[in-house]
């Protein structure tokens, strides 16, 4: 099974269809003349929740990192009230190792648009915030760019082709972000987005119900979004009949494994980079056939699936395939965003633990007790471990504190938590011998100077 | 009524409640941190978190458990739900939880106000667990000055977001806020904008641990050794439940006392700070009299006698109407009654009239519903509904700038009289009054030194409303009773049991003792049956202090 044509690189030139070298930025004039905005114009000859039902019948599950039905999210918004409805896009983009929204941004930024314009239509939003990840300078430039041709095309603006939407003609800002990879979870996005520090919201009420500015709001990656236009154009068959589709014994009303998917992948081999294939792809045949294969020299020790907030495979994983039911099959959390970090026999396991453990103790917004105090104790526990220092005591504490804190156990408000938990529980499970051979054998923490001696 | 199980007890509720609500309105305990009645919900502590089944309507109503430990202060009840407190998950985690609270607090206890009113610690004995499991070094956190009355220390702080939340919602000035991330997220006041607002003592209370502190009490008394009396505020008209937290005769500081249909969980920190002056150097100890072009101390049967004597003297003189009694809106209802009576009983037709009540500004009232009042007095209504009730009617008491005016008038017939003061600054002595009133004969009562007091034919001592019992009519018209904290000062006497004092020296009455009960039962309606006293468990010794087994 491979991918046939491009479709979200489709004006973005990717092995094996094209050299990188080739890449530009693709104007509101090369977008259209290569079917840009087509599936835009379809769905505007279609009643809104028509296009909504296209959208849950393709299956689309966010690009996001959580995996969320598209199409289900959309249809919980409440019936119009005559009220404002937002539609904010998750382009924040800070999950480590996660560099794919980045790719359309920097080249096909229309195609974003197009799904933006599209949702708009469909969910009756009247505006839409992209929120962007502040690092995204360039990426930031040129969205807004291609807004202003949008603009000059009325897609957007006065006059738009979308029509009131709510007594409002449609809107689109780009907002740029701070730094926090707090932002990105949607909930803090919303209210970084209100000008608030960003802390995850309690939920209920959910996003649909009471979002950004207390209204209806529908939040969604960038990736999902892009992915709206061909789906409208070409329809939801044609979208399902890619992917790994419904894996066996998984009930036919469970989310499945369609389409297309944006695979980034950095770490020990020949060429990293962004790629799109088929859900449901080896991780051996995304490495060999798209990346030129491991380094010379290099040999697979591990790789995490799909931003570090996952989890890893370990060296038996190689063949894992890369789809929405990796997580129970191969012990991670899930694929997350897609973002594959390989790794060769010279890595570190303990540091890498460490080094993922720092990124979340730093980058928790600190609301939750579990969470704030939790990933800055594993930090420590783990640093400690890495300098020598540590003790087989440690090992079962860090299992003990990474099992128990997260938003699937209950313990948090959000799942920057879940992360740090499944990073370091995964990184231990199965990389336990060469943690035990670091730490000493000592069980007790008593020191000899503790207990009297020197 | 709908109810839910919690820990194996029934708990009725009515209305849309979460379930940590309905555990305290039943008074079944769940441990919580961020949590509170006043503030918005944030479920963030995660202390609170509990297993909970739910019926499932969609599955014959059958009891599901949720599979996730659920935030009691966030999770609302749906009735027949079973919530488990006490379960093996729900105990893990808020071992957990204390364990974390703990990892980067100094646990300094011995050098903290907190201990011994500490949720921290409290929740440590019956919550946590007997050791900690961190080795490694602590975060350490700066001590902060944040503001005229709040100290902060950082390192102490358990980030519930209480504080933050109140600047934000009830005071609505927004001084404090989160700075930073994870672990090392502190809170803070914007550069050059410290918390000053007039409700920042409040912060101290709601703050479960010892990291916002008072200034003002810092360090003066370790908390197990203070008693607490339920009171209502002295020093403005707002009615304010407060609770006096004294020693040994001291006053150590004030508190608010929760109030649903009143002041809530909060006061000003006007009435939390105002109690000063009772304790103030200067305090009036001796009764004086002038002598000789000057005040001289003397006992009080030579003062008392002096008085009667000035008193009488003026009645013999120029006949019924000769006297007057102004109770200032300082005193309690019941002494301005007895005050009243006791000029009365000298002169049958003696004025009686209200002191001066201060008013400074207009009342404000803040974002989340709390007023402060421009009234500065607590009881100008209750002197005189009680001076109405000595004289037979309204038209029988002057309120202060008529009873000025009728000094000042030339027919004035008014030859001697009985001044009450008691205001814990100068300023309740108008320079209109020390006027009006020339050279007539005067008694005054008063607990400050003041122009008025030093003209005074007798000076008499009096109390402050901590050193005695009595009611307050507030600026709604509520009548609420308080208690004696302290003893009175030595030296000096309740305003009403000087007066009690002049009708025994008069042979008006047997020598008694100052008693709220006996003088509400002479008073009658509503004073027997119509205050509001504080329920018995807020009057009961620190009621909320328990001994942890160890
Ligand atoms: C800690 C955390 C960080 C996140 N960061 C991002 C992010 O940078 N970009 C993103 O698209 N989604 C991120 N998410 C997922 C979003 O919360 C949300 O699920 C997603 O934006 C929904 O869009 P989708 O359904 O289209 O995937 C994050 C989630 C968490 C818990
Ligand atoms: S889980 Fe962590 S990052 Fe998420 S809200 Fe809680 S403290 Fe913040
Ligand atoms: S200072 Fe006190 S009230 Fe404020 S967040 Fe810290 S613990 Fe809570
Ligand atoms: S009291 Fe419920 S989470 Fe803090």
């Amino acid at each position: 099974m491979a991918l046939s044509e491009p479709v979200l690189v489709k004006r973005i030139p990717t092995p094996p269809w094209g050299d990188p070298a080739d890449r530009k930025y693709v104007g509101y004039d090369h977008f259209t003349a290569t079917g840009g905005y087509a599936g835009l114009k379809k769905s505007l000859g279609m009643a809104p929740k028509a296009v909504v039902d296209v959208v849950k019948d393709a299956e689309l599950r966010g690009r996001g990192g959580a995996g969320f039905p598209a199409g289900m999210k959309w249809s919980f918004l409440p019936p119009e009230d005559g009220g404002r409805r937002f539609l904010t896009v998750n382009a924040d983009e800070s999950e480590p190792g996660t560099f794919k929204d980045r790719l359309l941004l920097d080249f096909d930024p229309h195609l974003l648009l197009e799904g933006i314009a599209i949702s708009m239509h469909a969910c009756r939003l009247d505006t839409a915030y992209i929120y962007i990840r502040g690092e995204y300078h360039h990426q930031a430039k040129t969205l807004q760019k291609a807004i202003d041709e949008a603009y000059a095309h009325k897609i957007f603006g006065p006059d738009s082709i979308l029509g009131l939407i709510n007594n409002f003609w449609p809107q689109c800002y780009v907002h740029r972000g701070a730094g926090a990879y707090i932002c990105g979870e949607e909930t803090g996005l919303l209210e970084s987005l209100e000008g608030k520090r960003g802390w995850p919201r309690i939920k209920p009420p959910f996003p649909a119900v009471a979002g950004a500015f207390a209204r209806p709001t529908i939040i969604n990656n960038v990736e999902t979004l892009a992915m709206v236009g061909p789906i409208m154009e070409r329809g939801a068959a044609w979208f399902k009949s890619m992917g790994k589709g419904r894996s066996e014994g998984v009930p036919p009303t469970a989310p499945a494994s369609f389409g297309p998917k944006l695979f980034g992948v950095s770490g020990h081999v020949q060429r990293p980079g962004v790629y799109e294939e088929e859900l449901g792809i080896k991780l051996s045949t995304l490495i060999d056939k798209y990346c030129g294969g491991m380094r010379p020299g290099s040999k697979f020790k591990a790789a995490i699936p799909g931003g570090i907030s996952m989890g890893v495979l370990g060296p038996d994983q190689w063949d894992a395939e890369l789809d929405f039911d990796i997580g129970k099959k191969y012990s991670c959390l899930g694929l997350g965003t897609a973002g594959v970090i390989v790794m060769d026999q010279h890595t570190d396991m303990v540091a890498v633990a460490r080094n993922i453990a720092r990124f979340f103790a730093h980058e928790s917004c600190g609301q939750c007790t579990p969470c704030r105090e939790g990933t800055g104790w594993m930090y420590k526990i783990l640093s400690r471990i890495e300098a020598g220092g540590g003790t087989l005591d440690d090992l079962d504490l860090l299992l003990e504190l990474s099992g128990s804190m997260g938003a699937l156990p209950g313990t948090t408000i959000c799942g920057l938590a879940d992360g740090a938990n499944w990073a370091v529980r995964t990184i231990l499970n199965k990389f336990w011998a060469e943690f035990e051979a670091r730490v000493s054998q000592r069980r007790s923490k008593v020191s000899l100077a503790a207990a009297g001696g020197r | 009524m709908p109810s839910i199980t919690i820990d194996g007890r029934q708990c009725n509720y009515e209305g849309k409640k979460m379930i940590l609500q309905v555990a305290q309105e039943n008074g079944v305990e769940i441990p919580h941190y961020c949590y509170h009645p006043g503030l918005s919900i944030v479920a963030s502590c995660r202390i609170c978190l509990a297993e909970v089944a739910q019926p499932n309507p969609r599955n014959g109503n059958k009891l599901e458990l949720i599979p996730k430990l659920m935030p009691t202060c966030q999770t609302p009840v749906a009735d027949g739900m079973v919530v488990y407190t006490r379960s093996p998950k729900a105990i893990a985690n808020q071992k957990a939880v204390m364990e974390y609270l703990l990892i980067n607090h100094p646990l300094d206890c011995p050098v903290c106000d907190q201990a011994g009113e500490c949720h921290l610690q409290d929740y440590s004995y019956k919550y946590g667990r007997a050791e900690s499991r961190f080795v490694d070094d602590k975060i350490k956190q700066p001590k902060k000055d944040i503001g005229p009355h709040v100290l902060l220390y950082a390192d102490r702080c358990i980030m519930c977001s209480r504080c933050v939340r109140f600047t934000k919602e009830v005071s609505g000035t927004a001084e404090l806020g989160v700075f930073g991330r994870g672990n090392r997220e502190q809170i803070d006041v914007f550069p050059g904008r410290p918390l000053n607002n007039e409700l920042s003592g409040n912060v101290v209370d709601i703050c479960p641990v010892g990291a916002l502190l008072d200034k003002d009490f810092l360090f003066t008394q370790r908390v197990w050794f203070l008693k607490a009396t339920p009171s209502i505020d002295g020093v403005t008209a707002s009615g304010d439940h407060i609770r006096i937290d004294h020693n040994d005769g001291l006053v150590y500081r004030i508190k608010p006392r929760t109030n649903a249909d009143g002041n809530k969980w909060w006061i000003s920190d006007e009435i939390r700070y105002g109690w000063k002056f009772v304790h103030a150097q200067e305090r009036l100890r001796v009764p004086q009299r002038q002598q000789l072009g000057g005040m001289v101390e003397c006992d009080w049967k030579t003062a008392y006698r002096e008085a009667l004597a000035g008193l009488r003297k003026a009645v013999k003189e120029k006949g019924p109407g000769s006297l007057a009694v102004m109770v200032s809106p300082m005193l309690a209802s019941e002494e301005a009654y007895l005050l009243g009576k006791a000029v009365r009983a000298l002169d049958e037709q003696a004025i009686l009239a209200v002191g001066p009540v201060p008013v400074v500004g207009e009342d404000k009232t803040f974002p989340g519903g709390y007023t402060i009042y421009a009234e500065k007095s607590p009881n100008a209504r209750g002197v005189r509904q009680a001076l109405e009730l000595v004289g037979g009617g309204a038209e029988s008491v002057l309120d202060f700038p008529v009873f000025i005016k009728s000094l000042e008038d030339k027919q004035s017939k008014t030859a001697a009289m009985i001044l009450t003061g008691g205001y814990p600054t100068p300023a309740g002595e108008s320079k209109e009054l020390v006027k009006a009133v020339g050279k007539r004969f005067m008694v005054t009562l008063d607990v400050l030194p003041n122009a008025l007091a030093s003209k005074a034919n007798v000076l008499l001592p009096g109390a402050t409303w901590v050193e005695k019992s009595g009611s307050f009519v507030n600026v709604k018209g509520k009548t609420q009773g308080f208690m004696q904290a302290i003893g009175v000062l030595e030296g000096a006497r309740t305003e009403g049991q000087i007066a009690l004092d002049l009708l025994a020296e008069m042979g008006a009455s047997e020598p008694e003792r100052y008693d709220v009960a006996t003088v509400r039962e002479r008073m009658g309606g509503m004073w027997v049956s119509g205050v509001a006293m504080p329920s018995a468990a807020e009057s009961a010794v620190r009621a909320e202090m328990s001994y942890v087994e160890l």
